[in-house]
């Protein structure tokens, strides 16, 4: 229990903002703070549903839910709707888009040169890319989209490298269980 | 027909030229070595020599290393991705038919000699075998990990596994053949060394099976994961569409699902408001950090207000100070009166105060510009000892 009081503040930190904790994080801290709850799951999970959050388990990493409905179904959408744009957008710019990818906006950015649809994609995004170079679009929709939610980090500052995290496994575990209903012959 | 007559003369030709085909080799996948490349490093007579006895191919401005050679270097050196099982099937074959031979045949000395080439072709296949499960292996691990394209990538794994299930065909085909099908000649054949390339044989045989029931679990490993990967992507793909043709809500599941699920990410970032303690703000600690907040809250460096001092009273006493003021007005009065012209008239002109030179000639230039209506400014011009001046005299 020692080791997993000493982290409860951190992993609060962090869950409670909607991010999650990862296996394969760039940062040591954060596969220390996967391999503490990892190891003292269940007694976390009791500690934190009595504060109101259920520490969930999927796969290489840790994320917070409710019991509760806290936010509202338009809104889940509406970020639902983001994510299918750019988990669309990332796995159109390399198909091995996954946990563990290594890429750099500069990679995306000769991608998107190249490719027609692919810029077509960036483009229909200007809503959460804003506008200016295509460059600048990239390093907003990288920053905003995958590294704030917890989805990337960045690796190498150097070479400007960035991650994908195993959390990047929940929001395609989300799409694959949207079921999509078969046309009938009606 | 052979172009090399005796193996000493091949072994004499691909020493002389074992710098360029140990490059060549080592380029061997590039596709592009170029004839002048290679003419630096093997003079082109000698180059000339290895294409006449088919050792090295040219090909336009390109030369390569004949196939029949770069197999046998492959192979010798054990790096072919090439997995050859009709190879095996032929020594199996082959030791069959040197079996029945053997078996048929009554002279020593040349069953001898059948023997002898039945234990090298058994040699053989327990050794190729071995080396195409190696091979099988880490060409599979390539495909799975290197292949971008994924019809490409799913398509090469399979052909392993047909590899694979080849393979292990011929490993049962082998053992069947050591211990079943030809049991009266290896109980006949009284040889210590059968025996023991028979169980060397066996070995390897077993090695490779095991091998390969690893092998087979990692090609199924990598086939779900490749297809679970495209599903994933197929399903991304489907999803995007529905979405940018607005009929996700309708068409599926999203919001039910969203519905079900409550987790903190899609919450808005909170921001804890939390009060302080009042306890702890009354201890000392918490009046340091009071202190400190107060100190960053102080605008920094408010300039402070000087007071002035108090008005002396004698200061407050009316003062009167006098400056001489010189009149155009009138000058202009005793010019109209006098017959000189302008210039002579305001040097002369007798000033309440001393004027220097520089005065005289502003007050001319403002006589001339206030006045101008009432001065009748010539054409003609005239000089001092410093300025050249317009002749102007009273209208």
């Amino acid at each position: 229990m020692s080791t997993a009081i000493k982290y409860t503040a951190d992993i609060f930190e962090i869950l409670s903002k909607g991010k999650f904790i990862c296996s394969n994080s760039t940062e040591d801290a954060g596969r220390r703070l996967y391999t503490a709850v990892d190891e003292n799951f269940d007694e976390l999970y009791n500690y934190f549903i009595a504060i109101g959050f259920v520490l969930e388990k999927g796969d290489e990493y840790f994320y917070f839910s409710r019991n509760e409905v806290k936010a509202t179904l338009e809104s889940k959408i509406e970020q639902a709707y983001r994510w299918i744009d750019v988990v669309d957008f990332f796995t159109a710019f390399n198909s091995s888009f996954a946990p563990g990818f290594l890429f750099t906006p500069a990679d995306i950015l000769v991608q998107v040169k190249m490719d027609a649809s692919l810029k077509d994609k960036l483009e229909i995004m200007k809503r959460l890319t804003g506008d200016g170079s295509y460059q600048d679009r990239i390093t907003t929709l990288i920053e905003k989209q995958l590294c704030n939610p917890g989805f990337a980090e960045l690796q190498n500052e150097l070479t400007n490298q960035y991650k994908v995290l195993a959390s990047f496994n929940y929001v395609k575990q989300l799409i694959v269980s949207i079921q999509i209903q078969e046309e009938t012959a009606a | 027909m052979s172009y090399i007559l005796s193996l000493k003369e091949l072994i004499n030709t691909l020493t002389q030229a074992k710098d360029l085909l140990v490059e060549m080799f080592e380029k061997r996948k590039s596709f592009m070595y170029k004839y002048d490349d290679a003419a630096e490093v093997l003079s082109e007579d000698k180059i000339e020599i290895l294409i006449s006895k088919h050792i090295l191919r040219r090909n336009g401005p390109y030369i390569e290393i004949d196939d029949q050679y770069q197999q046998f270097f492959e192979q010798i050196l054990e790096v072919n991705e090439e997995i050859n099982t009709s190879y095996i099937n032929e020594n199996i074959q082959q030791v069959k038919q040197h079996i029945s031979f053997y078996l048929q045949e009554n002279n020593e000395h040349r069953r001898y000699t059948y023997l002898k080439q039945i234990k090298a072709s058994l040699r053989k296949i327990g050794r190729i075998t071995l080396r195409n499960v190696i091979d099988l292996n880490r060409n599979i691990e390539n495909a799975f990990k290197t292949e971008p394209n994924y019809a490409i990538k799913i398509a090469r794994l399979e052909a392993f596994d047909e590899k694979r299930r080849a393979i292990y065909l011929l490993i049962e085909q082998t053992d069947r053949l050591a211990s079943d099908e030809e049991i009266i000649f290896f109980t006949t054949a009284l040889d210590e060394e059968l025996k023991q390339v028979v169980t060397l044989l066996r070995g390897q045989l077993t090695e490779s099976r095991h091998n390969l029931i690893e092998t087979q679990k990692q090609i199924i490993e990598y086939l779900n994961q490749v297809k679970h990967q495209s599903r994933i992507q197929e399903k991304i793909k489907q999803v995007k569409y529905l979405k940018d043709q607005f009929e996700l809500k309708a068409k599926t599941n999203i919001a039910q699902l969203l519905q079900l699920s409550n987790d903190v990410l899609f919450e808005t970032r909170p921001a804890y408001a939390l009060k302080l303690s009042l306890d702890y703000l009354q201890s000392d600690e918490g009046n340091d950090y009071i202190k400190k907040v107060a100190a960053k809250q102080k605008q920094s460096k408010r300039p402070a207000m000087l007071v002035a001092e108090s008005i002396a009273s004698k200061d407050l006493l009316p003062q009167t100070e006098e400056e001489i003021y010189i009149d155009l007005e009138e000058i202009k009065r005793g010019f109209a009166a006098s017959s000189h012209h302008l210039h002579n008239y305001i040097m002369q002109y007798n000033y309440p105060r001393t004027v220097t030179y520089e005065e005289k000639i502003t007050i001319f230039c403002q006589m001339v510009s206030m006045y101008e209506q009432e001065l009748n400014i010539k054409e003609a011009f005239q000089k001092d000892e410093m300025v050249e001046y317009a002749m102007v005299v009273a209208k």
